[in-house]
């Protein structure tokens, strides 16, 4: 009896407060969910863009003095970073992408349906979950060999590269940052649901 | 009138249906036995890819230019930051699962919901620490498999073989516990969506 109750008002509110400014809100508590729902999925397809963005202009070419022959003076060689050579930020880059198209799709499909249809929460609720997941471990990938990178591994003569390659290390950091930022707002987006679940649930 | 929803949730088997009523009508938080032997095989696996990355030491001899003899080398995880944190991030998640499933039976008398909602919550954290510990350390893993041309970076799983398929099949295992962690979460988060309709 209580819980029919209390479910039903809420899907109501949470129609009408798109529509029209909620008139008569008994629950405040419904619209607060969804508008901040919509605004973490804004934010989250905005930072994993941003991730994408500065990670595709990390390119970077300086030209390097290489001696082949130690009697002869140095060489200069052009060498050249660039995301792709690392298998790495290619897995992050392709997780990101994955994310920033998800985040915008749910967020046109949880203002157009509204709150009605429970099946599409609970299924936006398994994808974020699925989401979030994928955002840590391509930032974790990432950060792991952006750390190599940064300070090298002298146990198996990995040599650093970002005293070459300062530019693309900073594009790097940044973007690997910012969409650790993404992933925890995907977990924040689930936390959300789970909250309103609970409440629901009373 | 929500107790009656509560018994259809974990009614499967048969003989343990009763006790598991009797419990749910107290307010009782028993796990399924899904739920249960899920937590088991996470904290099995878990142990297992620790205790394997641990114990993955080998030594080489190796040939270094400029020296003429070969010079005896070791690889063991703690040379690498990223190996240190999967196994701090995986003894972490065993800890937890352990502590959830004598949690759980410990404890017999609460708030059902409120209890599957704070397992949810920390079943999410340690779906975040487990996956980005298997990425991180997947990262390293693949580029010593691969090696790198263009960062100078060469290969070491042709020297080290023990030590490279120690840490392969203990990055199985951690792919697998996160796997049943986040299937974890999502039958939780179903049983809470079950009781809210």
């Amino acid at each position: 009896m209580e819980t029919s109750s209390f479910s039903k008002p809420s899907n109501m509110d949470g129609t009408q407060g798109i529509e029209s400014q909620g008139t008569g809100v008994k629950v405040a508590n419904p619209r607060t969910v969804r508008s901040s729902d919509f605004f973490l999925r804004f934010l989250a397809f905005v930072t994993s863009l941003v991730a994408i963005i500065v990670l595709a202009v990390s390119k970077e070419t300086k030209t390097v003095p290489v001696i082949i022959i130690p009697s002869l003076p140095a060489i200069s060689v052009e060498v050249s970073a660039k995301w792709q050579y690392m298998q790495a930020f290619v897995f992050f880059m392709v997780i990101n992408i994955i994310a920033c198209v998800y985040a915008a799709i749910s967020l046109v499909l949880s203002i157009a349906s509204g709150a009605g249809s429970k099946g599409l929460f609970l299924m936006l609720i398994i994808l974020d979950l699925v989401m979030a997941a994928l955002m840590f471990s391509a930032n974790g990938a990432a950060a792991a060999v952006g750390m190599i990178g940064l300070h090298g591994n002298s146990h198996v003569r990995w040599n650093k590269v970002c005293d070459v390659f300062g530019s693309n290390c900073r594009h790097v950091v940044a973007s690997v940052v910012v969409s650790t930022i993404g992933a925890s707002v995907f977990l924040l987006l689930i936390v959300l649901a789970v909250v309103s679940l609970q409440k629901r649930s009373h | 009138m929500a107790s009656t929803e509560e018994h259809t949730t974990s009614s499967k088997i048969a003989p343990e249906a009763q006790v598991q009523r009797n419990n749910h009508s107290r307010g009782g938080a028993k796990f399924s036995p899904v739920d249960l032997s899920l937590r088991l095989l996470v904290f099995a696996s878990s142990l297992t890819a620790v205790l394997l990355m641990v114990t993955s030491k080998q030594t080489e001899f190796i040939s270094v230019p400029g020296i003429p003899i070969q010079v005896p080398n070791t690889a063991k995880f703690n040379y690498t930051p990223a190996f240190v944190y999967f196994v701090v991030a995986l003894s972490v998640a065993g800890l937890h699962s352990i502590v959830s499933i004598l949690g759980s039976l410990v404890r017999k008398q609460s708030h059902s919901n409120k209890l599957l909602f704070h397992y949810i919550l920390m079943d999410l954290l340690m779906v975040g620490i487990v996956v980005s510990a298997t990425g991180t350390a997947g990262g390293i893993a693949y580029t010593g498999l691969k090696g790198n041309s263009h960062a100078g970076w060469g290969k070491i799983c042709n020297v080290y073989d023990k030590f490279c398929r120690y840490v392969g099949i203990s990055l199985a295992l951690s792919l697998f516990a996160s796997v049943l962690l986040v299937v974890l979460v999502m039958l939780s988060t179903y049983t809470l969506y079950r009781r809210s309709t």
